[in-house]
């Protein structure tokens, strides 16, 4: 880097300076690299040496800062114990998380001895037979008369974490797991809003037309003085597929009628009064808020004291709320119609199928769900422990930490859990919520059509030939023989090709030296483009989870892309068109301003280089940064953009929109191309590039014929440009088509869809659905596109690129 | 998963093309070039001042919300409070920034020294191996050398999705998930972009250099090693900030490859702050994104000039 020495500073002083700040720059550099390496080296080596005695069991679980402190100390205590165990502990902080880390571990072929499990996976994983039954240990711990313990759990959740993987039924069948805890479903109320409006706490329950009354009530109050800036809404009805479905239960309802799954019951009275009644409140009255923003969510709105009540969810939210300070809160039933239900959202320690330490795992597992686990978890409000020993005492009635509260409203849920039956398919939770929000959130189509769109869809996944076809296993060896026969064949021929050529001494060195420099290269091609690009094809005309080894990949033929035009196509389809969007917006756009800025870049004014930074600076921020700012920026609500755009929206008798939100569909891309300009400097950088190449020959011989500003630029800059803009072009198309993180990180492809990149819908096949075959079709398809686009692009621009410039 | 046949994009917000700085390396062939040969008028200066001002305004805005977001209180930010300074001096939260580093939020010590240690290695990696190849392709005839070059260059269009599940399972099978080496090997087998870099520096070197060492009985390595390698430092920077820029700011393959807390790196352990029921700790997330594009601002600036200048300067070097 020496060689390139910059425009040496005029004075000695200053010269001082940055010589010296340079070299602490690079002694700072030096030491942190050091410092690193030395750290994370004697990190491998206390995992190896670790890894060398005793027995090492690997825990998965998440969960936030108290939980993770709990299980620490649970961990710790045991090790204690038991001298010989070592534990290596991963909390991956949320159930979405964890779920798709230990997916990809199991893929890895490398699952962790104990995880947390959740009843969605229970069906999938119990038939995949990846995790192991207890039964056994318990029985022996009865015989032997040492299960006080075990008596002592609430008995419907030792029957939640049975499952019988023939008959596709919770309840039945070996168990699984140990209850590590549970939560039934209640509504937290404010009570001071209550109280000003009126409206007594239900605490001995209510009905939903009493619901609905004292939402009116409640609602009522915006009209005060004191409230004229801040709207207060009645409640907030939770639709997340769980909840929805607690209330349908209320309503004496369920989403699946007594033929099993493929009887979907959505359009049935109970159910379709349910969802008649939310989109009422919600739509209609406005008296239970609706959240469409993505930085604003319900939750949020009841911690600000904006909302009656929330619900019905869970025990989780106490510690959350427990900090809240301007108003007071409290626990009470959810409503009903017909007959009181709650939902039970339960977590079970369950072991891997894999582990080489059953025994230990057991006794482990054990002592993770027993009486010390279950006591701090009851003091630090998360959840009601699993031990009903724990449950009615003080700690879980009465903790210390928490605000007096009304705690026993979830114990009285309890005998109106009923357990939940889920398909094992993944993809149902996220048919019903896309179709779903259609209605309860946005409005857009009557319930009605929902409960048939979701059995359409359903039952359109339920009977893809993907999903019912019995398919053989793929026939690796056959076909890797065959490949490596193609492979050797050509390599053959080449060689012998090359053989029959005489070459010269000096020929053969150069030859051979050639060949050894772009070896680098050559090894990465094969081994990270070539080969995989053929793997991706073979795996495209298979289905496999990717949880398990290459061997249980079952050959399908085209039924991945036969899939793409039937059950997947709306997402598919949906994919394709936000991404044809960004592209077809995001593409000129950038390229444009890139080039306006480099233009104005180019300009010969003093302090140009400052500016130069400070347009670059942004380009150096990591997308994942970027994307959180973002968010903030674009909150319809509170965020800055809107605030700006207020006044001049209200100047067109609109207001601002609502980027992510209500107005995603057309507006989430464009608020992306809006980042995305933010970036602008690395492209700008590079047009500058190009403008200092361009002789200035050609612009005096264009000054002498009288050419003006614009002539100049029209005839000689853009000319000169162009082999550089047709370049960023097909390189901005080919990128605009692989955006992910920010859509991954800011939106998770919501709402409806709107900005479900074609990159996150494959990222969520592949690593969330874990539909490796297909995602590989997927995959294969964005090649292709992406293959005609630039062909296409090239033809087009045929005519239009002036390669003068660059023909040396 | 930018690390794997694909050069690492200094930024992904923008699906902003790496290469404009190839067509530079060709142009770097031609003669001596300049910009406008004409400074501008009076007028047109103010103009030009009052557009990059303004330009710089909305450039430099985000940073200001980030960094007094960073010393507020999580209820201020996420009431959209960012715009207005803390009220007095009393007000700003300092405490934020030990807090979002803590061993409960982002454990940052453990995760910047695991993302130090693949930075490190991928840049090392990246100069090495593209250099290699570069020389290679430059410097030798041999028989395919056309035809391959042309298969790397058309390598830079393949979408990187297309090989990231099969990359995945090889990895696998290696046993290397959950180690830092997916994330490495691939820059010690060189970038397209890179090599395409490198290949039209060495080309402009003349041959008269070469042939008087070989004369003196160098060997091909220490041609490489002793007189292109000492030629080429803006290529090595234009590199080396490239590569770094796109590995500390890796996201989706740490994601990918990266399972147990303690391997996390900087963007996973930012990543993190986003709770299970949506983003709380806002304040502590913006001290944290502070801290993590510290470095990224630091060698820019530090190496700015080497940058901005070496990639207009391949133009007039000859």
């Amino acid at each position: 880097m020496s060689e390139s020495t910059p425009p040496s500073p005029d004075s000695g002083a200053g010269a001082l300076i940055a010589r010296s700040l340079r070299w602490l720059l690079a002694i700072a550099t030096v030491a942190a690299v050091a410092w690193s390496f030395g750290e994370v080296g004697a990190r491998i080596w206390r995992n190896y040496r670790a890894e060398s005695k005793g027995i090492t069991l690997t825990i998965l679980h998440w969960g936030n800062a108290a939980e993770d402190q709990i299980v620490q100390h649970l961990c710790d205590r045991y090790c204690a114990e038991h001298p010989n165990v070592r534990i290596v502990r991963i909390n991956r902080i949320d159930p979405g998380n964890m779920s798709a880390a230990l997916k990809t571990m199991l893929a890895a072929g490398t699952p962790p001895d104990l995880f947390y499990l959740q009843p969605s996976d229970l069906p999938q994983m119990a038939e995949l037979k990846l995790i192991r039954p207890v039964d056994d240990y318990v029985d022996r711990d009865l015989k032997a008369g040492k299960a006080d313990w075990f008596k002592d759990f609430y008995p419907i959740l030792l029957k939640a974490w049975r499952y019988d993987a023939a008959r596709e039924r919770v309840g039945e069948g070996p168990m699984y797991g140990l209850p590590k805890d549970f939560t039934t479903s209640v509504f937290y109320v404010n009570v001071d809003l209550f109280n000003k409006a009126g409206v007594p706490v239900p605490y001995g329950g209510w009905t939903w037309d009493q619901f609905e009354a004292d939402m009116k009530k409640i609602t009522a109050l915006s009209d005060r003085p004191e409230y004229k800036d801040e709207p207060i809404y009645g409640g907030f009805l939770q639709i997340w597929p769980d909840s929805l479905r607690n209330i349908i239960w209320t309503y004496g309802g369920d989403y699946f009628g007594p033929g099993g799954f493929r009887d979907v019951t959505l359009d049935k009275p109970p159910a379709q009064d349910a969802m008649d009644m939310i989109v009422r409140m919600r739509l209609h009255e406005k008296t239970v808020y609706n959240p469409t923003g993505i930085a604003k969510d319900g939750g949020q709105e009841f911690i600000n004291g904006h909302i009656g009540c929330i619900g019905p969810i869970g025990r989780w939210m106490v510690p959350t709320y427990k900090d809240i300070t301007s108003f007071r809160w409290d626990c009470v039933p959810v409503p009903y119609k017909t007959k009181h239900a709650s939902m039970m959202y339960l977590t079970a320690w369950s072991m891997s199928a894999a582990t080489p330490h059953p025994d230990e795992c057991y006794e482990l597992m054990k002592f993770l769900c027993g009486q010390e686990g279950a006591a701090m978890q009851a003091r630090a409000g998360l959840a009601i422990p699993p031990l009903q020993s724990v449950a009615n005492s003080p700690d879980f009635l009465s903790p210390p930490g928490l605000p007096p509260h009304n705690a026993k409203a979830f114990l009285d849920a309890i005998p109106f859990t009923p357990l939940q039956q889920v398909p094992k398919q993944p993809e149902w939770n996220q048919i019903l919520t896309d179709d779903v929000a259609r209605s309860l959130q946005m409005g857009k189509v009557t319930p009605m059509v929902t409960a048939q769109q979701v059995r359409d869809d359903w039952l359109q996944q339920l009977d893809s030939p993907l999903e019912k076809g019995n398919w053989g296993p793929m026939r690796w060896n056959v076909i890797v023989s065959a490949t490596a026969a193609i492979f050797v064949t050509i390599v053959t021929l080449l060689w012998w090709r090359a053989r029959r050529e005489k070459l010269g001494a000096l020929d053969k060195v150069q030859e051979r030296a050639g060949w050894t420099f772009i070896a680098p290269w050559l090894i990465g091609f094969l081994a990270l483009t070539l080969g995989p690009m053929i793997v991706s094809l073979l795996l495209s005309f298979t289905k496999w989870t990717g949880m398990q080894t290459l061997g249980h990949a079952q050959c399908v033929g085209v039924a991945n892309y036969a899939q793409l035009l039937s059950a997947a196509r709306p997402t598919f389809v949906q994919s394709l068109r936000v991404t044809a969007y960004f592209v077809i917006l995001g593409v000129p756009v950038t390229q444009i301003a890139a080039l306006a800025v480099a233009l104005l870049m180019n300009s010969r004014v003093r302090g140009i280089e400052v500016f130069r930074t400070i347009y670059f600076v942004p380009s150096v921020v990591g997308s994942v940064t970027l994307a959180v700012l973002w968010l903030q920026i674009f909150n319809n609500d509170y965020g800055i953009l809107n605030h700006i755009l207020r006044p001049f929206a209200h100047l067109l008798g609109t207001t601002p929109p609502d980027w992510f939100g209500t107005d995603a569909k057309v507006w989430a891309i464009p608020a992306f191309v809006i980042m995305g300009l933010w970036g602008v400097g690395s492209g700008m950088i590079l047009y500058l590039a190009g403008l200092k190449g361009i002789p200035s020959s050609l612009y005096e011989a264009a000054i002498v014929d009288g050419a003006g500003p614009l002539r100049k630029f029209w005839n000689v800059t853009l000319p000169m440009l162009s082999p550089l803009i047709f370049y960023n072009l097909v390189m901005g198309i080919i990128g605009s088509f692989q955006v992910f993180t920010q859509a991954y990180v800011m939106t998770g492809g919501g709402p409806d869809n709107d900005t479900l990149f074609y990159v996150l819908h494959l990222y969520r096949q592949a690593f969330e659905f874990h539909n490796m075959g297909f995602a590989s079709a997927l995959a294969w398809v964005l090649f292709v596109i992406v293959l005609l686009l630039t062909v296409l692009v090239f033809r087009g621009s045929k005519d239009l690129v002036y390669y003068e410039g660059l023909k040396a | 998963m930018t690390t794997i046949s694909q050069p690492p994009q200094p930024s992904e917000a923008v699906a902003q093309p790496r290469p404009a700085i190839a067509a530079t390396g060709a142009a770097a062939v031609l003669p001596r070039r300049g910009g406008v040969s004409t400074g501008p008028s009076p007028k047109d200066k103010l103009l030009i001042y009052l557009l990059l001002a303004v330009g710089s305004i909305a450039f430099l805005i985000p940073f200001y919300f980030v960094l007094n977001g960073s010393v507020k209180s999580d209820a201020d930010v996420q009431a959209g409070n960012f715009i207005s300074l803390p009220k007095s001096i009393h007000d700003v939260r300092w405490s934020n920034y030990p807090r979002a580093l803590a061993p409960d939020k982002m454990d940052f010590w453990p995760a910047l020294a695991n993302t130090v240690v693949i930075t490190t290695l991928c840049v090392v990696g990246q100069i090495i191996s593209c250099s290699l190849v570069g020389f290679g392709f430059a410097r030798f005839s041999f028989r395919g050398r056309k035809i391959l070059f042309m298969v790397m260059l058309s390598t830079m269009m393949l979408p990187a999705q297309v090989t990231m599940i099969p990359v995945f399972i090889l990895f696998r099978y290696l046993h290397m998930v959950d180690t830092f080496w997916p994330l490495i090997i691939p820059s010690w087998l060189a970038s397209p972009f890179f090599v395409f870099m490198f290949r039209q520096f060495f080309a402009q070197i003349p041959e008269e250099l070469i042939e008087a060492a070989r004369m003196d009985g160098a060997s091909n390595w220490r041609i490489y090693w002793q007189i292109m390698m000492p030629l080429c430092g803006p290529v090595i920077a234009i590199v080396a900030i490239y590569t770094f820029l796109g590995t500390w700011n890796d996201f989706m393959g740490p994601l990918i490859y990266l399972n147990s807390p303690s391997n996390r790196t900087l963007t996973l352990a930012l990543n993190a702050f986003k709770g299970q029921y949506g983003t709380s700790d806002a304040n502590l997330l913006m001290a944290g994104t502070v801290v993590c594009m510290l470095p990224c601002l630091i060698l820019f600036f530090a190496l700015q000039k080497y940058f901005v200048e070496s990639i207009a300067m391949t133009g007039s070097k000859s």
